[in-house]
């Protein structure tokens, strides 16, 4: 009983490392420019299958992908916000809903079209095996990822409060007006902070391809799991970000080794609907 | 309501477009395949319809028209195979219950007043949870697919060989949700949601209950997303958690919005254009590549919502208006001519 709630709090809180990555890249285009990207979980789906799509033309193992497909959703969120965001960033709300959620069918068509239904895998990555401490094992994998996931994280802490590119998203966050007297071309500075936002689940969508297939539905999981970390986090606080990732990952882990693996999203989104209830700025929210 | 502000040139567009869809399984002796195909489009012309209640009036961006159709379908559908109590009653019984569960979610949510963006994305969590919870409860739903049985009279157990009665109901039921729709639009609570959803705190201010109005658009149409589960569940003869499908609630959504929201027909007339449209390119693409029809699809969807913000009922409105001038002209161009020489 107690080994168990134990082991599922080991693989919870490094699987909760790697969602507070994958709900990075939302936060960042939500926080600063406000949009919704209810296609979000299929930019990890497609990274993932870019992922594949390199790893297994060049044999790479999956956690170098990103070195290139990392480049690919830089410029795949360059073209989205030009081509899609930017045009409803002065409309109706419910229009960038509409843009996004058909966004979100073309990517996951596409997905059919090129790579079919079944699910697709890489070769098992250099970091499989695990660690055993006691009575406990540790995925190499998850762990490796986790690290990862949070040494980026702090990097971008530091990108966004010491870069000048970093401060221009901010402030372009905080005072649109006042900022773009100060010279900050939001056009430039939103481009930017969606590409930089796509490119983060590219290495998320590396990571997880280590340990995991990826198949052209599993962008609604993506989506959903991130919204709930993002929820939970609030906005404008990274540390937050990691610490909701991880409650994220120990109740979904929890829920998957006591109750039903079915069910393994069900604790997540009554915490989630818990947190909109009673929390709505979230646990660390800024704002 | 007057026999001459009746017969404004809107209501006989529709009412010529319900007679066309009357006479054409008449005519064309449609095949079954087409048949499914209409009824398929009618069924989301009402479930857009009903959604232009909560979405369109009440500015609830609800993505859970799949949650309250499955639980509908489930009850429909447990009741006929456990009890064999006819779909007539169990559609109405799914109704209610589908209404039980959106109170249930509604109620809090809209008194901690959580709106757009995180009402949206709790509505779509909604539509996972049913599906998971489905899953896993055996004795009604569980992985595999529970058969309605046929029984003995198929007006009984709702149970055709054909799809001719399931287009005529569906259409009936279409007409039924327009007239909500209207008989809300001008009503003292369509007023209020309209409202809510250009300022709420003024409107609150004004002393709209804002909290029971969003609850009464709730509750009307969840109680129509779960009648029409029952019929689903009905035409496709099982029941599946499947059925708890998130991306047809987003669908549902995107076309009240590309329709125009809070036009009384639109989200039903973007439903029939874009449905059939989707319907002929799955047909004609489907065959020679997986999931081209769907990008196809969602380009034009994209496209729509982009180029025509306010959705496609402003467009149709513009045209009426100028029908409407034409023929004034016409008709009274001669003492126009008059007056002014």
């Amino acid at each position: 009983m107690l080994e168990t709630a134990t082991q599922g709090i080991i693989t919870g809180i490094l699987m909760g490392a790697i969602y507070a990555l994958i709900a990075l890249g939302l936060s960042i285009v939500f926080g600063i420019m406000n949009v919704t990207n209810f296609a979000h979980g299929d930019f990890v789906m497609l990274s993932m299958y870019l992922s594949f799509a390199v790893g297994s033309a060049l044999a790479w193992d999956a956690v170098a992908t990103p070195l290139i497909t990392a480049p690919l959703m830089f410029l795949f969120g360059i073209i989205t916000y030009y081509l899609l965001i930017d045009r409803t960033l002065r409309q109706m709300y419910v229009v960038q809903l509409a843009v996004t959620v058909g966004l979100q069918i073309l990517m996951r068509s596409a997905a059919l079209i090129i790579w079919q239904a079944q699910p697709r895998a890489l070769q098992y990555s250099f970091i499989q095996g695990n660690i055993q401490i006691g009575d406990f094992q540790i995925l190499t994998s998850r762990l490796f990822s986790a690290v990862v996931s949070l040494i980026f994280i702090a990097g971008m802490a530091y990108f966004m409060n010491k870069t000048w590119a970093g401060r221009a998203m901010r402030a372009a966050s905080d005072d649109l007006g006042a900022a773009s007297l100060m010279g900050v071309n939001y056009h430039k500075t939103y481009a930017l902070t969606f590409a930089i936002g796509s490119s983060i689940t590219a290495l998320a969508g590396g990571l997880v391809m280590s340990f995991q297939q990826t198949d052209p539905v599993g962008g609604i999981r993506f989506g959903l799991l991130s919204w709930a970390v993002l929820a939970l986090a609030g906005l404008g606080s990274l540390p937050g970000l990691i610490v909701a990732g991880i409650i994220v990952g120990v109740v979904e882990s929890l829920t998957v080794s006591f109750f039903d693996p079915r069910s393994r999203l069900l604790g997540v989104y009554a915490i989630f609907i818990l947190v909109l209830w009673l929390r709505p700025r979230g646990l660390f929210g800024r704002r | 309501m007057n026999v001459k502000n009746f017969f404004n040139p809107r209501n006989i567009l529709i009412l010529v477009g319900v007679g066309i869809a009357l006479v054409i399984p008449l005519i064309f002796k449609a095949g079954q395949y087409t048949m499914l195909l209409m009824t398929t489009v009618l069924l989301y012309a009402i479930l857009a319809s009903a959604w232009n209640i909560i979405g369109g009036m009440a500015g609830q961006l609800d993505l859970a028209a799949a949650a309250y159709l499955g639980l509908g379908a489930f009850t429909t559908g447990t009741l006929l195979i456990r009890w064999n109590i006819t779909p007539w009653v169990g559609m109405i019984i799914g109704g209610l219950v589908a209404t039980l569960l959106a109170m249930l979610i509604g109620f809090p949510l809209f008194g901690f007043k959580v709106k757009e963006l995180w009402y949206a994305l709790s509505s779509s969590a909604l539509v996972v949870v049913m599906q998971s919870l489905f899953m896993m409860w055996n004795e009604v739903g569980g992985p595999t697919e529970k058969y309605l049985p046929v029984g003995t009279s198929p007006w009984y157990s709702l149970r055709f060989n054909d799809y001719m009665p399931y287009y005529y109901i569906m259409l009936i039921i279409l007409v039924v949700v327009l007239l909500v729709n209207r008989w809300i639009r001008y009503s003292k609570l369509g007023y209020s949601l309209l409202a809510l959803g250009e300022d709420e705190d003024a409107v609150e201010v004004l002393g709209v209950n804002s909290q029971s109005s969003k609850l009464k658009a709730l509750a009307i149409y969840s109680f129509i997303c779960g009648v029409v589960g029952g019929i689903f569940a009905s035409i496709y003869g099982y029941v599946h958690p499947a059925f708890f499908d998130t991306s047809m609630s987003m669908e549902i959504a995107i076309l009240g919005i590309v329709g125009g929201m809070g036009f009384i027909y639109g989200p039903a007339l973007a439903a029939i254009v874009m449905v059939s449209f989707r319907e002929v390119l799955r047909a004609s693409l489907g065959s020679q590549l997986a999931g081209l029809y769907l990008a196809v699809y969602a380009i034009i969807l994209i496209v729509v919502a982009l180029y025509q913000p306010r959705g496609i009922a402003p467009l149709v409105e513009r045209g009426i208006k100028k029908a409407q001038t034409y023929f004034v002209e016409l008709t009274r161009g001669r003492r126009a001519d008059i007056k002014s020489s």
